[in-house]
């Protein structure tokens, strides 16, 4: 695994308008961000590091419509082919009654689909090692990571200088 | 950036509003003169406007106070939209005035219990259902629980406003105001929350007398909080086409669109849960109101779930409908329409129904034989009921949905010695009329009708004639002060709004 093993360099800030505004610099000075870690969401934190939209809508929905389906069409199964059974009188195929299971099983496909589905793209799986780079970013630090695996000793310098242009609280290199 | 404008309500305007005013008397008046002798829908039409702008308020006033109460920052740039239009209340007081007016009086027959007898053992028209629902149903209960409530609910909003304009003058960086305003807040949500049941069971669902459920006080005010978020979002649009509040953002218009999805959401869910448990528990006496309007109002029925689910659930339901104007401003007309749809389903086939057997009470019949009653089990005399309430809807059915003579006549026939068994001495001389008019009433009460079954045009001149006096006081209101409470507290936050939300190719999110 040595191979996939990468040299990081990071800054961590303390506020997320500082993180922000580092971003900004970096961007003017076309810098090469390789990820941004923090404890929580920031707002308009996506559109200044130029990530594109989230497809992972797309699968929620098509998650969701699944579980509709089946669920409907397995009630309407059930209770018209394989067991039929008449319920106060009423039609076997009885379509408001078939309602809260066929939502319960649209909710119960999203979330399992949508729960599974980004465990995968994130990587993570039962007995996973995390790839921290430094506990406080999961409580109060706001963390721009760069790849500097293969950098130069003048790329090392200049990402150096803009961490202490933007105020950075402090910098390591970690090899993760 | 200028924070402190004011809106100014031109002559322009005025005028147009003047005209749309104008246009609802005139329908008022066409449906008045062409009525029935009870003038059913006219004061049905009045009704449903008077609960439905009052509710609108109500639930303006409430969001506000519930959006205070959890220290919301999000809103304040669009709180004084609300605060506006809470204080329509006070014409709300009016307009519910008329129908309070009209129940002491006995001018409309809009309330079955308010009919003569049907409390009184000793008349042929008692009703026992009616009798055990009077300590509720009766016009003191309905003056304080419409006028009376609404006039406290009107207290709170207008103290609340006086809190927050008050909080413009302030000098000095002080909390005062806005403790005060939190006060108002906190305390209106359980006076609203549990007055507002009552105000609905008492103008809406008592015009249904026999029936009752348990859903309804929340399903309906739900529809006018609908009311309330689909308008706040076309004034929010309006103004900004007029130049003013530029610091509504797509941000603090994702978020009420959210509301208005996601409220959409949970008014369905209530509408489901009502019409499901009645279905599955089968009960005559709860299943009459929706058999009555899915076979008789199917338009209205089905309508109402198009307008207020499907459309705001699929158009809405991705993130970036939510932050365009054009669409947003679609969604919400369709939504208030449609909840103005939903009360007109509410009320009017059951005010027809009631106008029906207010006069077959007068026309001196006996009382079971209308079908309403006819299915409560408990009604003195059960067994003829029951009896003469198989014969009832096969005649209506079958005079209803055959053209020819010959089938009304069948029904007359079928109808009319089952009937006369059935009447007492007292009542055997007027009865061979009676017995045959309620042949041809059935039919009448059940048929194609412009203003029951369907909206007709006069009814959306009455809509519009309403909502321009809604949008007159509204208008008249927002431009007495600032269009931002400029002291508050969470005035900056407000400025400062972002869901987080990314949409490609928006404006906000092309930043490299």
């Amino acid at each position: 695994m040595a191979s996939n093993s990468k040299k990081v360099l990071f800054g961590l800030y303390n506020d997320e308008e500082d993180l922000k505004s580092a971003i900004k610099v970096a961007n003017e000075g076309h810098l090469d961000i390789m990820d941004v870690y923090t404890p929580f969401p920031v707002h308009g934190l996506d559109p200044v590091l130029g990530l594109k939209e989230s497809r992972l809508h797309y699968l929620g929905f098509i998650y969701g419509a699944t579980g509709a389906t089946f669920g409907f069409l397995t009630m309407s199964w059930i209770f018209t082919r394989d067991w039929p059974i008449m319920f106060g009188g009423k039609p076997y195929w009885s379509v408001p009654a078939f309602i809260p299971i066929t939502f319960e099983m649209t909710v119960l496909f999203a979330a399992w689909g949508m729960t599974i589905t980004f465990y995968t793209i994130c990587g993570m799986w039962p007995g996973v090692k995390a790839k921290t780079l430094d506990d406080r970013i999961t409580d109060d630090k706001f963390c721009v990571a760069f790849d500097v695996t293969d950098a130069s000793e003048g790329d090392v310098d200049q990402l150096r200088g803009f961490f202490s242009r933007t105020n950075a609280a402090e910098v390591n290199v970690k090899t993760i | 950036m200028n924070l402190n404008t004011q809106f100014v309500f031109e002559s322009k305007t005025k005028r147009l509003l003047y005209g749309g005013m104008a246009l609802g008397v005139l329908c008022l008046l066409y449906i008045y003169m062409n009525d029935d002798a009870y003038h059913t829908r006219f004061w049905s039409t009045w009704l449903h406007h008077a609960v439905f702008f009052s509710g609108i308020s109500f639930t303006a006033m409430f969001f506000l106070s519930g959006q205070i109460t959890a220290f919301a920052g999000w809103n304040t740039v669009i709180r004084r939209v609300w605060e506006s239009m809470s204080q329509f209340m006070w014409v709300g007081i009016i307009l519910m005035g008329l129908v309070v007016a009209g129940v002491w009086g006995h001018l409309h027959h809009l309330y079955h219990w308010n009919a003569e007898g049907v409390t009184d053992p000793n008349s042929p028209h008692f009703d026992k259902i009616i009798a055990g629902k009077a300590g509720f149903l009766n016009p003191v209960w309905f003056t304080v629980g419409t006028v009376g409530f609404l006039a406290v609910w009107y207290f709170w909003a207008m103290k609340l406003r006086q809190a927050s304009v008050d909080q413009d003058t302030m000098e000095t960086e002080d909390f005062k105001y806005y403790k005060k305003q939190r006060k108002w807040a906190a305390s209106f949500l359980p006076l609203g929350g549990f007055l507002s049941t009552v105000f609905l069971w008492q103008s809406v669902m008592s015009i249904d007398t026999h029936w009752y459920s348990t859903m309804f006080a929340w399903y309906s005010m739900v529809s006018t909080w609908l009311g309330a978020i689909s308008l706040t979002v076309i004034l929010i649009i309006y103004l900004k086409s007029l130049g003013y509040m530029e610091y509504v953002t797509f941000d603090h218009l994702h978020d009420i669109g959210k509301f208005l999805f996601g409220i959409s959401v949970f008014w369905t869910y209530l509408w489901f849960d009502q019409f499901m448990l009645i279905w599955y528990a089968n009960n005559g006496e709860e299943t009459i109101y929706f058999f009555e309007r899915m076979n008789h109002y199917p338009v209205l029925f089905w309508g109402n779930l198009v307008l207020n689910f499907v459309t705001p659930f699929f158009i809405l339901m991705r993130n970036d409908t939510k932050r365009k104007f054009g669409t947003m401003f679609f969604v919400a007309l369709i939504v208030f329409f449609g909840h103005w749809w939903d009360f007109f389903y509410m009320i009017k086939p059951g005010a027809r129904t009631a106008a029906h057997e207010a006069m077959e009470l007068a026309e001196g019949k006996h009382h079971g034989s209308s079908h309403e009653t006819a299915h409560a089990p408990a009604a003195p005399a059960a067994a003829h009921h029951a009896e003469e309430h198989t014969a009832a809807p096969a005649t209506a059915d079958t005079a209803a949905h055959a053209g020819e003579a010959a089938h009304a006549e069948a029904g007359h026939e079928a109808h009319t010695p089952d009937a006369a068994a059935h009447e007492g001495a007292s009542h055997g001389e007027g009865h061979e009329a009676a017995a045959g008019h309620h042949g041809e009433e059935a039919d009448e009460s059940k048929s194609f009708k412009f203003g029951y079954t369907i909206p007709g045009l006069d009814d959306l001149g009455v809509l519009i004639g309403f909502l321009s006096l809604f949008l007159f006081f509204f208008f008249n209101q927002l431009s007495k002060s600032s269009l931002v409470p400029l002291k508050d507290p969470f005035l900056d936050e407000s400025l400062h709004h972002e869901t987080g939300a990314m949409i490609e190719g928006e404006e906000g999110g092309a930043h490299h």
